[in-house]
């Protein structure tokens, strides 16, 4: 994982001092409200219905047990001890006193943590695939790259006041983890042409994004040398800084100036100002890479065949268990060992939330089995990487003792959920309690194994923050007239096979939502053949079956 | 002019691009290369009655149509002319004429306008602009760091902004990640000396 220096350091620490002394000078009446929004937005503090809401920055959601630790104690003595991971793989704490936010980032700086750029008009979180460099499909290890952006990105001064946030994703894998499509700049890290022996560089999207206009990015750069990355993006803000929208907050996201000059047109501005800059002090070098990817080594892995009979037979006499093997771990490219999903989609908890302590048994988990690392998700779970086969069935109790071995990672229960109307101003109608009700709906488990696959993903308003235009099946609340009614849609693909969900048709109330989406897996456990999963199912059959059937019965 | 005059709106002018200052701006102050200094700049709104006669006396920025269009003839003046560059206009057309220019300013209307970073980068590092870049308008003491590694070496504040205050905002940060128009280096560059 990567490690401070002293510059990073000195940055981190000198930014807690910059906003300790706007704090003060706001508490003190010198600097209004209106003019401390700016400057608390980049430092990830937002205001919300009842409170303020600090989003922590989990780059490319790495962590480690230390960092697990300061996460919890920020809960337990700021907060109402718990936190919740959000689909960039940050984690908010929905309710911190403004007082108090300077020495919770003096905490976090302790561990090498920040809060800064995780909202407000500028370069976002970079995000990542949480399986990287332990995917069994990966090609090259997406992190360094990821770290190398986040620190040009970090308080660029340039593009500190873009027209709208700004989304970076890095994926090395041959299936996309990271959703680079959905983003302002995807990032997909390749060798030339393909080949296993060539030059490591990245195909370039930009222009992706969800939102209340979702649009899948486009290719701007079929192949691009690793030294030009900084330059590239660099030149990509330029134009955009220069050029995007901020007449309208709506129109302002790069994907409709992308739209409006038209990816060529687009791409050659980007081509004339990259020009100037190219071999600029931007560019890097071999060392430069050498030495990122030095933080990020193999860990040292035993020799160890693959599979093990103890874990084996009791994956046979306990039911429980197998679920939890069967639905929450994975392939690991090493033999002997398993990656490891931790369900934050417990039955009545919101999704993604996790309480103080329930972060310490991560924690000390981790430590004893899985090199003192954790990933959070976009799917707002959490990963151990690196679990040998053969400590399974202890990693399955510890993780069972704190309520954090919910069997149900992938099923329609493992939903992505924004705040929604309990805790976002912005939200027309609730998401937690519709997560809730599909949660005791869908509570049992046969039933939910038999259905498999399904993406389910939730937004509290148009802003999309709950991902629903690429979920399998989306679900956005919508306001009529006062009341909470939810949009349907079936068959978004966040992949590489990118697509945007296809509308079922009139919004449903809000106590039908759950019976809705029951509708729609009977006509796929109908009509599905051999081992298709719904996404499959819906392409091959289109969305006619589905609508019959769930206003059928909705009449 | 007294310094009671701090930020006195002296004229309305005509509807024009909101990107524009909308009337004239007076600050007794300006910080210059990080020092405080006096100040009589006269920052002329654009407006359809603005003629050369109109013009007020002493020293003047004045907008960039109206500084090409009659450039001979404000160079005849005594007194200083600086040319304004809204944040929506294009540096390039300013590009031809950097050599007869001292100072350049940069207005931020109403808000923070993050197009004009990008103006006074290229200002910079682009056309190698050595004169002064000055920022007025929505200038607040949050921003000046960043102001100062973009290219600006000149602030006239917002108003009623404390400007003794704002000088410790340039020593708020003392390492940076990413080259800009200063001294900043790549990160990844100074690292590889030690490594
Ligand atoms: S989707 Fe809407 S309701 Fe949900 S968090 Fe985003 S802005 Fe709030």
């Amino acid at each position: 994982m990567y490690q401070y220096d002293a510059v990073d350091k000195t940055i981190v620490n000198e930014r807690v001092a910059q906003f300790r002394d706007q704090v003060e000078r706001h508490l003190r009446g010198e600097l209004s409200a209106a003019d401390l929004q700016h400057l608390r937005l980049r430092n990830g503090l937002y205001m919300q219905i009842h409170a303020h809401m600090l989003r922590v920055s989990i780059p490319y959601g790495m962590i480690n047990s230390d960092q697990m630790r300061t996460l919890a104690h920020i809960a337990r003595k700021y907060d109402k001890g718990y936190g919740h991971f959000t689909t960039r793989q940050n984690i908010q704490y929905n309710w911190p006193n403004l007082k108090d936010v300077p020495d919770i980032l003096h905490d976090l700086a302790e561990v090498e943590m920040h809060a800064m750029q995780t909202s407000g008009n500028c370069i976002r979180n970079i995000s990542s695939d949480q399986y990287a460099g332990v995917a069994p499909d990966e090609i090259i290890d997406p992190r360094p790259y990821c770290e190398i952006i986040r620190q040009w990105s970090t308080l660029h001064p340039e593009f500190y006041w873009l027209p709208r946030k700004f989304k970076i994703a890095v994926t090395g894998a041959t299936n996309d983890r990271a959703a680079v499509q959905f983003h302002d700049i995807g990032l997909e890290v390749v060798r030339k042409d393909g080949d296993q022996n060539a030059e490591v560089g990245f195909r370039v999207y930009v222009g992706g994004g969800m939102g209340r206009t979702p649009v899948i990015g486009k290719v701007i750069k079929e192949f691009l040398a690793r030294d030009d990355i900084l330059s590239y993006c660099e030149a990509i803000l330029r134009v955009y800084n220069l050029h995007g929208r901020r007449d309208n907050k709506y129109k302002a996201r790069i994907k409709i100036l992308v739209n409006a000059f038209g990816i060529d047109k687009f791409r050659d501005e980007v081509e004339a100002e990259w020009a100037h800059i190219k071999d600029s002090q931007l560019k890097l070098h071999e060392v430069d890479f050498d030495a990122m990817a030095k933080f990020f080594p193999l860990p040292s892995y035993e020799d160890l065949a693959q599979g093990d009979e103890r874990v084996e037979k009791w994956r046979q006499l306990d039911s429980r268990f197998k679920a939890w093997v069967d639905n929450n771990t994975v392939a690991h490219k090493q033999s002997g060992y398993r990656i490891v999903n931790i369900s934050l989609k417990e039955h009545s908890v919101a999704p993604g939330d996790i309480t103080d302590t329930q972060m310490e048994a991560v924690a000390d988990i981790a430590e004893q089995y899985s090199f003192a690392e954790i990933r959070s998700t976009h799917e707002q779970n959490l990963v151990l990487a690196d679990v040998r086969e053969q400590d399974l069935l202890e990693v399955w109790k510890a993780l069972d003792a704190v309520n954090l071995a919910t069997a149900n990672i992938g099923s329609v229960n493992d939903m992505i959920c924004c705040p929604g109307l309990d805790f976002c101003s912005l939200a027309n109608a609730s998401s937690i309690s519709v997560a809730k009700q599909i949660n005791e709906r869908f509570d049992n488990d046969d039933e939910l194994y038999d259905i498999g696959e399904v993406k389910l993903k939730m937004s509290g308003c148009m802003n999309a923050c709950g991902h629903h235009h690429v979920g399998h099946i989306g679900i956005l609340g919508v306001d009529k007239k006062g009341e909470e009614w939810y949009q349907l849609t079936v068959g978004g693909d966040a992949t590489n096979s990118a697509e945007l969900g296809t509308r079922l048709g009139p919004a449903i109330a809000k106590d039908n939502v759950s019976d809705a989406i029951g509708d729609i897996l009977d006509v796929y456990r109908d009509q599905r053949s051999d081992d298709e999963r719904l996404l499959d199912t819906f392409r091959r059959i289109g969305i006619e079956p589905f609508k019959e059937r769930v206003y059928a019965e909705q009449a | 002019m007294s310094t009671a005059t701090a930020n006195r709106a002296i004229k309305a002018r005509a509807k024009a691009s909101p990107d524009r200052i909308q009337t004239d701006v007076v600050n007794a102050q300006a910080i210059v290369d990080q020092q405080l200094v006096d100040n009589a700049l006269h920052h002329v709104a654009e407006h359809d009655e603005l003629t050369l006669e109109t013009l007020p006396d002493g020293d003047i920025s004045v907008p960039l149509t109206f500084y090409l269009e009659h450039k001979a003839a404000l160079h005849e003046r005594e007194s200083q002319v600086a040319v304004q560059v809204a944040a929506d206009e294009d540096v390039a057309d300013i590009a031809d004429h950097l050599n007869d220019i001292q100072m350049i300013v940069l207005p931020f209307v109403a808000q923070i306008d993050g197009r004009s970073y990008s103006l006074a980068y290229l200002l910079r590092t682009r056309y190698g602009f050595k004169g002064q870049l000055r920022a007025i308008g929505y200038v607040r003491l949050d921003q000046l760091g960043f102001l100062s590694r973009v290219g600006f070496d000149a602030f006239e504040l917002h108003e009623g902004d404390d400007y003794q205050a704002a000088l410790k905002a340039f020593l708020e940060f003392s390492e940076v990640y990413q080259p800009s128009a200063d001294e900043g280096r790549l990160i990844f560059a100074r690292r590889r000396v030690t490594h």
